[in-house]
């Protein structure tokens, strides 16, 4: 009884320090995000605007969600190259469900078409032991040429207004696009930190022969992210789509390596085994800011791709210094 | 004989290093060793897993750098940067096929380390230096030099491996277990080689486990235990291979299994939980057949690649099962993938610990519960489950509950190797397999394992030990079943078999495939069958035996170890009679067998149906005796086509 009295209230602390020594990496990504933020708001007045905020916060949903997507895959020392693709052609998939099927059918549709498309994905890599980089790069060719082909080479607009909610309405005064990318990231974040499967996902990248050794289905879930990968590329697709009520066959080029970036700053490892959903946020928030600071600093857009590449390549750097200067020290703890 | 060495450093030795430290993060793998090696010898390196031969080896020669003590190399005092330093002062290291470049081809391979060097590479010159390098150790026609060493079997890359050292012309070389994948053949002609290289001056270190050619080959030896020299520099002749044994293993490990505490023979065990017949699974298990029954501990022993381990990962469903059948706990059983295993009872604790065991960015909690992560069905951890039972297990194994938050490698390799252990007995097992459980880890947790497999075996678990370590598989099993090339040789209880009798049935190839071909002699000149045995008090152990159709039935035969009373021919056994002795069964005689160095092998023996005409006693062991050496004539004429 007297023991417990005494030891709870020196516990807490401990608990606390622990807390903060595993968000290490996060609460330095934060920092370096706040940092980002005063910077800006001290170069640009209109920087810390409500409209500005409230375009900072749509700009982030699209790279945001793929980036879920992106996580799961390279947790697993995988790499998926199609999203940029697949949210073309899933978009182009919804624009023409939407002439035959309601809403909420249309969209359903698009999902299964990203999922069964990262399934594929998955089932070559898992299956037939090929190099992740090399499947996705192929489906990143097929899924644009497939935008081309079903949409004819042309747009679809006109889509119905009752889309076009998901990104004008506001709940709670939060943009519900933006509110459903929080939803997003907290499902995300609950099952990679608190499900069989997310712990799988883990050992998987951290050491894919122990978790065979030790029983885990470690085929099924390499398959897994990558059909979540894909389905979560046609989420971004529909909100794409609902900001214009429009879609196009080149639309999300490039988004592949947005996302691969926000994963990275965020502190994941291309290794697997490391990184965390909250890092993987708060890289796509650097990533948004940065562009949106150099617009509102008028960059030259021809130049805004080399301050871009040089920061992404800036902020992994200082990462691998401070967690390098860090894992030192840890080991000189334990030797002494 | 000459002198043990000359104290202190002297320009006559090749190779002297003095008080060598060497630690890896906690592990301490040097403590002062030393060692010293004159040109012209061969000088054989010894010591059990983890002794620190390796990681002197991989200093000598560059790899690693020492944390202290002095290396002289011809008398002076060296301190490589790097292998190619080591290179360039003389001194290079035969690797075990790991050094090889698979797409480049064998002329390649060869001449690697000529790569480093600046300037014109001369492809004709080198080629015809290969060439030369192939006539003067009799290889020539035996390794393709442009083909893709990927597409070479394991002992020809080996060979290339060799040929890499010999074409730095180094004056040192240091042959890190060369023969893990040799033939027989191939043994001989590594052995013709090294001979060469001797007889030039070269100093050569030969690091190996097979008692058999080390006894063959080296003429000192030095022997390493937990990062000390334990025998320095001793000549091999004057060598037992039971105090080679005692030496490496060490006394003071002797006590460490617990026997008292449990002591149940076979008889005493359970039900059988598994039992495998005829397994087949992959090039390595080939006919492998054995039962493990509740509560008893049965040791798998031989040696590295003999397809022991291989054989646990089929039973766990990390290899396809291709012939055989496994029954579990009287039901057939084929697992598809360990999940079927684990599901069905099985817990299995991996060889290679890093690779296979632990999830290196994982802490202890995570990496203690991975196991029950994978059987847990449902969506979320279920952790909270198995708290009880793990603060428990914990205690037992002497682990504080602080731990578990900790990164799994901030463990030591003994803690690790722990929380490995209750990762799989927090499932409670029918059977438990474990595959070179103690490998590299210090002896307080080696004893901890052994008391806690005997806990298991008295709770009622099968327990499967996989095991090189012949002393261990002894000290720990009620029952021993050895295997070699890949099939099961004897099946004997630990209390009639020691580390001496052991390896024989493990058998060495390069001793085994001599003697077999002595029996097939035997017989093909005088019918009846020929065997190879040892006799010890009441008792024989038969090693071998070939026989022809029609021969005499003796009451034993390969893999048996019957008491000598029992066999069918005891007047023979029992006086070890030297000619022809006739009884019920037949005419037999023995011949008393001894290795190159005068140490005790059995007898070989030969036991002719009754009444058939005796050949003269001389001649059989003439016959007996000229065995391998015949072998060795009929192999230089083939050489020599």
């Amino acid at each position: 009884m007297t023991t417990e009295i005494k030891t709870a209230p020196a516990r807490r602390p401990a608990v606390m320090w622990r807390l903060l020594r595993s968000a290490q990496l996060e609460l330095r990504m934060l920092a370096m995000l706040a940092l980002l933020s005063i910077a800006l708001s001290l170069i640009s007045p209109y920087f810390f605007t409500l409209s500005n905020i409230l375009n900072l916060m749509d700009q982030s949903v699209i790279t945001g969600i793929v980036a879920i997507g992106q996580t799961f895959v390279i947790l697993i020392a995988g790499i998926d190259l199609s999203v940029g693709s697949l949210t073309g052609a899933t978009g182009i998939v919804l624009g023409l469900c939407l002439s035959e099927l309601p809403l909420p059918l249309a969209i359903i549709a698009a999902i299964l078409a990203g999922g069964f498309a990262g399934f594929i994905n998955g089932y070559i890599i898992t299956k037939g032991r090929v190099a992740a980089f090399i499947v996705t790069l192929g489906m990143m060719s097929i899924g644009r040429s497939m935008a081309y082909v079903l949409s004819g080479a042309n747009s679809i607009s006109q889509l119905p207004e009752a889309l076009g909610d998901l990104a004008s309405s506001t709940i709670f005064g939060i943009p519900t696009n933006f509110a459903v990318l929080v939803v997003l990231y907290a499902i995300a974040w609950y099952y990679l930190t608190l499900t069989k499967g997310g712990r799988t996902i883990y050992a998987i990248g951290s050491n894919v022969e122990a978790a065979r050794t030790a029983g885990l289905s470690v085929d099924f879930y390499s398959i897994l992210v990558y059909v979540i990968s894909g389905a979560l590329s046609a989420v971004a697709a529909v909100f794409l789509a609902a900001r214009i009520l429009s879609i196009d066959p080149i639309a999300a080029t490039g988004l592949e390596l947005d996302t691969i970036a926000a994963v990275v700053i965020g502190g994941a490892s291309l290794f697997g085994g490391r990184g965390t959903i909250i890092g993987t946020f708060i890289g796509v928030l650097i990533m948004v800011l940065i562009r949106n600071g150099l617009n509102l600093l008028n960059v030259n857009p021809y130049w805004q791709g080399t301050a871009i590449g040089s920061i992404i390549i800036a902020a992994v750097l200082l990462e691998r210094f401070l967690s390098a200067r860090e894992g030192m020290r840890r080991v000189e703890q334990e030797d002494g | 004989m000459t002198s043990l060495g000359d104290a202190g450093a002297s320009p006559s030795l090749a190779l002297e290093a003095s008080d060598v430290w060497k630690a890896f993060e906690r592990t301490q793998a040097l403590s002062g060793v030393s060692f010293q090696l004159r040109p012209g010898e061969v000088h054989a390196l010894v010591g059990a897993n983890g002794a620190g031969k390796s990681t002197f080896s991989r200093i000598v020669s560059g790899h690693l750098r020492a944390d202290r003590g002095e290396i002289r190399l011809f008398g002076q005092a060296t301190q490589f940067a790097s292998a190619r330093d080591a290179i360039r002062a003389g001194i290079t290291m035969v690797m075990q096929e790991t050094s090889l470049a698979p797409d480049l081809s064998v002329l390649e391979n060869i001449y690697l380390p000529e790569f480093g060097r600046s300037g014109w590479l001369s492809w004709r010159r080198i080629a015809a230096r290969a060439e030369e390098l192939l006539d003067q150790f009799g290889q020539r026609g035996h390794l393709p030099l442009r083909l893709p060493v990927r597409d070479l079997p394991a002992s020809q890359r080996q060979m290339v491996e060799i040929l890499k050292a010999l074409a730095l012309d180094a004056k040192v070389i240091i042959f890190d277990e060369p023969t893990a994948s040799f033939s027989p053949n191939e043994v001989d002609r590594l052995f013709d080689v090294m001979r060469l290289l001797v007889e030039r001056g070269k100093a050569l270190v030969f690091v190996s486990h097979r008692l058999e050619e080390i006894f063959e080959i080296t003429d000192r030896i030095t022997i390493f235990r937990e990062g000390r020299t334990v025998a320095d520099a001793v000549p091999t002749a004057g060598m037992r291979p039971t105090e080679l044994v005692r030496l490496m293993v060490g006394r003071e490990i002797a006590d460490i299994y617990a026997r008292g505490v449990a002591g149940r023979g076979a008889q005493a065990a359970g039900t059988p939980v598994i039992e495998v017949e005829h397994l087949a699974a992959g090039p390595r298990v080939r006919d492998i057949s054995f039962s493990v029954a509740a509560g008893e501990i049965l040791g798998l022993a031989g040696l590295v690649g003999a397809g022991r381990s291989e054989c646990v990962e089929a039973l766990f469903g990390l290899r396809r099962i291709e012939r055989g059948t496994v029954r579990l706990s009287g039901h057939a059983f084929r697992p598809r993938a360990p999940v079927d295993a684990m599901r069905a009872g099985i817990g299995f604790i991996p060889e290679d610990r890093r690779r296979q065991g632990l999830v290196q960015d994982f802490t202890v909690r995570e990496n203690l519960l991975l196991a029950h992560l994978a059987r847990h069905r449902g969506f979320g951890l279920g952790y909270d489950e198995q708290r009880a039972g793990m603060k428990h297990l914990l205690d037992e194994l002497g682990l504080s509950p602080r731990i578990l938050d900790h990164g799994i490698l901030t463990l030591s390799g003994g803690m690790q190797q722990k929380i490995i252990l209750a990762r799989w007995i927090l499932l409670a097992p029918k059977l438990l397999i474990l595959d070179e459980p103690t490998r590299g880890v210090d002896i307080g947790t080696r004893s901890t394992i052994y008391a806690l497999m005997r806990r298991l075996a008295q709770q009622g678990v099968a327990v499967l030990l996989v095991s090189s370590d012949f002393e261990e598989v002894i000290g720990i099993s009620d029952r021993i079943v050895v295997i070699s090339d890949g099939a099961d040789v004897t099946n004997i209880p630990s209390s009639l078999v020691d580390v001496e009798k052991l390896a024989m049935f493990a058998a060495p190839r390069s001793s085994a495939e001599a003697t077999h071909f002595v029996l097939e002699e035997l017989v093909r000149r005088f019918g009846g069958i020929a065997y190879w045995i040892f006799l010890e008090g009441e008792r024989l152990y038969c090693f071998d035996a070939v026989e022809t159709p029609g021969a005499p039935e003796i009451g034993f035969g390969r893999g048996t170890f019957p008491e000598i009373s029992q066999s069918a021919i005891p007047q023979v056994l029992e006086r070890r009679a030297e000619t022809f002795v006739a009884e019920a069964a037949g005419a037999s005689m023995l011949v008393a067998v001894r290795g190159h160095r005068g140490h005790d092998l059995g007898h070989v023996g030969l036991t002719l149906s009754p009444g058939r005409a005796l050949p003269d006693p001389a001649e059989v062991r003439r016959v007996v005796l000229a065995g391998p050496r015949a072998q060795t004539q009929v192999r230089a004429a083939a050489g020599a086509r």
